[in-house]
């Protein structure tokens, strides 16, 4: 990613001029107050917020050009995790999990009930079972608990067979030890699979107990960027512009 | 003593206004409409009159014809409802803000608009020319008229939908088409059926006003029956159409009931 900025419509610059270079298999956690475009910075990644200028490369795409179907095979190899988990409630977690075969599949298929290929189903299945909620795969998603919902998240973004995915403050709405199993099972799929993890956090205990390396934003700038060992509370007081404080780590 | 100093009221000189306008429509109104209010005194008895020529001594011998026609005009509004939902169902994506261009999106709703501003017996009789007095013409013109308001709140239900699953099906690598099933659809699902089960009430009701152009059905009984001023089949006949909607009614509303309920 080099000099990348994103300016919205309403004229809120979200990224200034940020380049960064990720490689394959690493687990980097963003972090950075709210409004310091972390969401952003993941969401520009798969294309779902377009980036105003510089230019940006993701495996052998060139987001900045990337339009229809191109993106959309781009994004068939990128899983996103949510911090809503962004489940279709009222129908099963199979379903839900089948959502990450897409752009794999045609869409005919995909628009029929139980048209889906056997194979597909087996890769749903296996993916349910690496996140251990196997025995949920017919229920229906709203009758899940949150982190058995982000773990269904997970299981959709596994489906696709990613390269990459992207959590975007994947445990914001759990609770701490829901939280830690979720953030557990990040780190196996990076490390079991090599899949590269790229988590947005605001909680500094999180960030330096999973993954690898940090990158801290600041209104939309990289101010910090570097292994998790020489990110120092005062490193976090940078990125924050202000001292850490209790609120700043989950505990536990 | 303390004097109290009152802050001077504010003259609402806008409400003002709009109440004086009101007023003058309504006395207005009440003016211009050519009522012969002398009769009104003979109003109750009158009332009282045709109520016992048609419930004194119903003509009982005419319900199972009465069934018969009221049977064709749920059948009318059945037909009516399915085909409106089929029309509506794609029309009302194409209604929705995100999923098509805003020219599409615009002529969409002002399309909905103006069938929902034309009374479903308007419709009946514009295309009664081509298809002739039949219930399929009660059956398009319902459907016309669903439309309408099929349309539009489809559309409201689908920009009401939770974002979420939308972003997330975007995120895979989902076309418009994989958007909208896998979506939208699922947390719809409910509003749509419930807006159909609802139209579908309220096409009953249509089509027994429609039978008065003579398209077949209750209505059109009913209207013969009026004209041969036959009370006591009449009154067979409103006691049919009454009891057969509300129990359509009910159970139509039941089951929207437990569609809403059940998340």
């Amino acid at each position: 990613m080099r000099d990348v900025t994103v300016r919205y419509a309403s004229g809120v610059v979200a990224l200034k001029n940020v380049s960064l270079d990720i490689r394959p298999g690493e687990m980097v956690s963003v972090v950075g107050l709210s409004g310091s475009g972390k969401s952003s910075l993941i969401r520009t990644i798969n294309g779902l917020v377009p980036i105003t200028s510089g230019s940006l490369r993701v495996g052998g795409y060139h987001l900045e050009s990337a339009r229809g179907g191109e993106l959309r095979r781009l994004r068939g190899e990128i899983g996103m995790i949510f911090q809503g988990f962004n489940l279709a409630k009222r129908t099963s977690v199979l379903n839900n999990v089948l959502v990450g075969r897409l752009a794999h599949t045609t869409t005919l298929r995909t628009l029929l009930l139980g048209a889906y290929r056997a194979s597909d189903r087996e890769i749903a299945f296996e993916a349910l079972n690496r996140v251990g909620i196997l025995s949920k795969v017919w229920d229906r998603a709203s009758s899940l608990s949150g982190g058995q919902q982000q773990r269904v998240a997970i299981a959709r973004a596994l489906c696709q067979e990613p390269r990459l995915v992207l959590a975007d403050e994947p445990v914001a709405s759990l609770d701490p030890p829901t939280a830690h199993e979720v953030m557990d099972d990040l780190r196996r799929i990076n490390q079991d699979l090599g899949i590269t993890v790229i988590t947005n956090l605001h909680l500094i205990d999180l960030a330096r107990s999973y993954g690898t390396r940090i990158i801290g934003l600041r209104a939309g700038e990289v101010v910090f960027d570097g292994p998790v060992e020489s990110a120092s509370d005062a490193v976090f007081a940078k990125i924050y512009g202000r001292s850490v404080e209790s609120a700043d780590v989950l505990g536990l | 003593m303390t004097v109290l100093t009152i802050p001077s009221r504010r003259r609402a000189w806008g409400r003002s206004t709009a109440m004086i306008i009101v007023g003058a429509v309504v006395i207005g109104a009440f003016w211009s409409v050519d009522v012969n209010w002398a009769r009104l005194a003979d109003l109750p008895a009158q009332v009282m009159h045709y109520l016992w020529l048609m419930f004194s001594d119903p003509n009982w011998s005419k319900v199972p014809e009465a069934l018969g026609q009221t049977w064709k005009s749920v059948a009318m509004a059945w037909v009516g409802t399915v085909i409106g939902i089929l029309l509506s169902f794609p029309l009302g994506f194409l209604a929705a803000r995100g999923f098509s261009p805003a020219p599409v999106r615009w002529s969409m709703r002002v399309g909905f608009a103006i069938i929902r501003a034309v009374p479903e017996i308007i419709i009946a009789i514009a295309i009664l020319s081509v298809t002739g007095l039949t219930p399929l013409t009660g059956a398009l013109a319902l459907a016309i008229g669903s439309v309408g308001t099929l349309g539009k709140w489809g559309y409201e239900a689908i920009e009401g939908v939770d974002p979420g699953p939308i972003e997330a099906t975007r995120a895979s690598g989902g076309n418009i088409a994989q958007i909208l099933r896998w979506g939208v659809w699922p947390s719809a699902t409910p509003d749509f059926i419930s807006f159909w089960l609802y139209r579908f009430e309220i096409n009953v009701r249509s089509s027994a006003v429609l039978g008065l152009i003579g398209v077949g059905g209750i209505g059109d009984m009913l209207t013969s029956y009026t004209q041969f001023r036959e009370w006591s089949t009449v009154g067979v006949l409103i006691i049919v159409v009454v009891i057969v909607t509300m129990g359509i009614d009910a159970i139509s509303g039941a089951i929207r009931r437990r569609i809403v309920e059940g998340t």
